[in-house]
């Protein structure tokens, strides 16, 4: 024990230096390493040192004492370990032994160590690196591997006196820095998702465990795959969001282009509603385009709280003739004069004319009653209530001519007289009216009366300002009064008790017509005797501010002032159904406002409202 | 006829079903009383070992680390084991030469005589002035972890040699009065030496379980 620790106290003092790292400046050899690959033998390495030209070979001695043999012993094997170095085979091995050893150079000692066998294992690297192919994906992109190796050939393995712990490396080949995978415990490793097209190295390393030191790699292992089919794939799969705006901006664009030009108009509502235009309840806007009065004119009946327009049709013109070629009515001025004169003869005259031949069922001459018509001012049953009248028109028609003859004397006297009252209701037109008879008040508010004489003078034009129920248009005081009176029975004796001028004959007056007539013949006989006559519904009189009830009682509620002026137009103010026209007196203060059911016609019973 | 067949029939169809079960039933009420299977007792033992072995490697890395350094080299050189007098293999010929009772005897024997040592070590660490926590708690650790591995070989004994009752006398550790010495340098010499030595002793217990694990249950073919 004592030579022992004597020995072991001169290693310690020489071998601290060796431990604490410090240079040997003389360049004595000095112990590297010692190392024991597999728990078995072990085996010290030294230098050689910077005077190895100095020292003669074999003058470095290597000793060793364990602590069982408490002597030095020399290295046994200088050979089996290479160069400089010490082998101790297994026999000279013992593992949990303390072991020391020394250096020494020409007897000189020069380093020393001690160690325990099982502190200084350090395996040898795995043999036997390959690799097996598991699995390749659907893709042909990736593949699996399974790399496996054997442990050191020198580790007994099998009967567990060595246990080994593996370390993995790995990367590809163009890459510079390894990758390691966790120690294992097995000798195989599986490999995933590496790529085809890529070359891998791999290098597994050992150790036993519960020790710090890792023996050397393995021999690098290089995986590399066999070219499948040299499909070009994409590195990776990037969603094609370009393609997706593109189609969507595309299907978008289609959907957008089939709506607007579909015929689907409920759903081309929904996506693109209409702008909402002005509209009449009730009314089609295509019925009008289209010019099917008729069946807006139905419409327009059904609503009661409704004002009608009242759409001109062409069966009115039909009604209504001008002679333009009269030379008498040229000269005598417009044909708003010869409508509102009380010249019945001319108008007769160029009713006669007229009338001969194109068999025209109104007693007027469609031109003369399209002059007193205004377009907008229709009457919805103007068609049905034609028919009626034409056939009266007819009868008139003869009558008249014999009239015009009888009439036609008195009547230039007449309208002399009546001029200057004429002129005075005439405000915007200043044409000689030629109105029959001798009422003057009258005309000034009511329109002109017509007269045949000055039915040239009439204008081509005259708002409808009112009509009766019969459909018979009331003209606007700014034109002629255009009186007809179908029936010449009557005519003649409703004609002779007045004034010889007044043209009762004719089937239509206007209000003023009606007025200065009742005037003329105060008497209720005369009246009475009006009345009749004026009972027909398509008797045409032109007020400014009819407002009569719908049945012909009662007219004499109705009485417009005479001394205000009478526009031209007047806007209707309320339509009454069928047939009634109720216009606005902008100008004129009504004392009520009834409807005028009566198209223009004024019944014997109006004219009593009228006249005073 | 029929039924005889049938009866045939079960009887063959037990005896193949039984042959291939392997009863590992588990232990609830304790090592005394149930039977785990000696494959598994040995799994249970090698990886006790190998965590004892390497918390006394880290302890001793510790303890040189701090208190150590310059001195352990003379420490470790200078002083033995109480566990040297055990006649343990010391190279694998031996080893394998080395009958597995005789073998599990010795490492029963070893981890006896480190209870006692353990025990003191983890009290007079507690002790020491400023001791670092990951000593002590190794320490306790390991002290824990080898009454474990006593039980586990005891009930491995009991299974490869039955019948044998194994009161072999185990070292004693006498290295109190050292440990508990007033020179500081002396008592943390007994200190690295103690945990030179037990770091030395989990190796061979490791060891040694290992290759009677291989040998046993694996047949020599790890």
């Amino acid at each position: 024990m004592d030579l022992w620790q004597l020995l072991l106290t001169l290693a310690v003092a020489g071998s601290s230096d060796a431990f604490s790292g410090s240079e040997d400046s003389s360049g004595n050899p000095k112990f590297t390493k010692c190392r024991s690959p597999e728990l078995e033998t072990f085996s010290c390495h030294w230098t050689d040192g910077a005077n190895h030209s100095l020292q003669s070979p074999g003058s470095v001695q290597m000793f060793y004492i364990r602590r069982d043999i408490q002597e030095w012993k020399e290295c046994p094997d200088y050979v089996s370990a290479g160069e400089n170095s010490c082998y101790f085979n297994s026999s000279y091995t013992s593992v949990w032994t303390p072991y020391c050893i020394k250096l020494t150079s020409n007897g000189g000692i020069v380093d020393h160590k001690c160690f325990s066998v099982e502190d200084i294992v350090q395996p040898d690297p795995p043999v036997g690196l390959n690799w097996t192919l598991l699995n390749i994906s659907l893709t042909e992109i990736h593949a699996d591997i399974l790399v496996k190796w054997e442990p050191p050939p020198n580790t007994d393995v099998k009967m567990g006196w060595i246990i080994l712990e593996y370390e993995l490396h790995y990367k590809e080949l163009n890459e510079t820095q390894w990758k390691m995978m966790d120690p294992l415990m097995v000798t195989s490793v599986p490999m995933y998702s590496l790529r085809l097209d890529k070359e891998y190295e791999v290098r597994v390393r050992t150790r036993q465990r519960n020790t710090e030191k890792y023996g050397k790699f393995s021999e690098v292992l290089l995986i590399t795959f066999p070219q499948m089919n040299p499909s070009a794939c994409e590195e990776d799969f990037q969603f094609p969001w370009f393609l997706i705006i593109i189609f969507g901006i595309l299907g978008l664009a289609v959907t957008l282009f089939l709506l607007i030009f579909s015929k689907q108009q409920r759903i081309k509502m929904l996506i693109l509603p209409p702008v909402p235009v002005p509209k009449i309840k009730g009314i089609d806007p295509d019925l009008l385009k289209e010019g099917k009065l008729e069946e807006v004119n139905t419409i327009l009946a059904i609503h009661d709280n409704y004002k009608h327009e009242f759409y001109n049709d062409d069966s009115w013109v039909e009604f209504i003739e001008l002679d333009i070629d009269d030379p008498d009515e040229k000269t005598e001025g417009s044909d708003t004069d010869r409508l509102l004169s009380n010249d019945h003869e001319k108008s007769l005259n160029i009713f006669g004319a007229k009338d001969d031949d194109s068999g025209r069922t109104s007693c007027y001459e469609p031109d003369i009653l399209e002059a007193d018509f205004h377009v907008s001012d229709m009457c919805d049953g103007t068609s049905e209530v034609a028919q009626p009248q034409r056939l009266k028109g007819e009868a008139d028609i003869s009558c008249l001519d014999q009239k015009n003859q009888n009439n036609s004397p008195s009547n230039d006297a007449a309208p002399a007289s009546q001029q200057p009252s004429v002129i005075l209701v005439e405000e915007n037109k200043p044409r000689p009216l030629l109105i029959g008879g001798t009422e003057s008040t009258h005309q000034a508010v009511h329109t002109q009366l017509s007269n045949p004489s000055s039915l040239a003078n009439i204008d081509f034009y005259a708002q409808v300002s009112d009509i009766t129920p019969a459909g018979n248009v009331v003209l606007s005081p700014g034109q002629k009064n255009k009186t007809g009176n179908p029936q010449c029975d009557t005519h003649p004796e409703v004609v002779t008790p007045c004034q010889a001028n007044f043209i009762v004959d004719n089937a239509y007056f206007c209000e003023v017509d009606t007025k200065k007539y009742i005037a003329l013949a105060p008497h209720v006989e005369a009246e009475s005797h009006v009345e009749p006559s004026f009972n027909q519904e398509d008797i045409y009189i032109t007020t400014e501010s009819l407002t009569t009830t719908a049945g012909r009682s009662g007219t004499a509620e109705h009485v417009p002032s005479s001394e205000i002026p009478v526009p031209d137009y007047t806007s209707i103010h309320i339509v009454q159904s069928p047939q009634g026209l109720v216009l606005n007196a902008t100008a004129l203060p009504l004392p009520d406002k009834e409807f005028l059911s009566s198209c223009g016609y004024v019944s014997t019973d109006q004219l009593n409202k009228i006249m005073p | 006829m029929s039924g005889s067949r049938l009866l045939l029939l079960l009887v063959v169809s037990n005896l193949l079903l039984c042959q291939g079960v392997v009863s590992t039933p588990v232990c609830p009420n304790g090592p005394g009383n149930c039977q785990v299977s000696l494959r598994d007792l040995f799994d249970r033992a090698v990886m006790v070992s190998h965590y004892i072995h390497d918390l006394s490697s880290e302890m001793f890395n510790e303890f040189d680390k701090r208190y150590a350094q310059g001195k352990g080299f003379i420490t470790m050189a200078l002083n033995s084991c109480h566990t040297s007098s055990l006649p343990t293999p010391e190279d694998k010929e031996q080893a394998q030469q080395t009958h597995h009772e005789v073998l599990m005897s010795l490492i029963l024997g070893l981890l006896r005589s480190w209870n006692d040592p353990l025990y003191h070590l983890v009290t007079e660490v507690r002790g020491m002035k400023g001791a670092p926590d990951a000593i002590l708690s190794r320490a306790i650790e390991i002290e824990e972890e080898n009454k474990r591995l006593l039980e586990g070989m005891e009930m491995i004994f009991g299974q490869v040699i039955p019948g044998a009752k194994e009161t072999e006398p185990y070292p004693v550790w006498s290295g109190l009065p050292s440990l508990q010495t007033k020179d500081e340098d002396a008592r943390y010499s007994a200190f690295y030496n103690l945990l030179h030595c037990l770091r030395r002793d989990s190796s061979k217990i490791d060891t040694y379980l290992k290759l009677l694990n291989c040998r046993i249950i694996y047949n020599n073919n790890c």
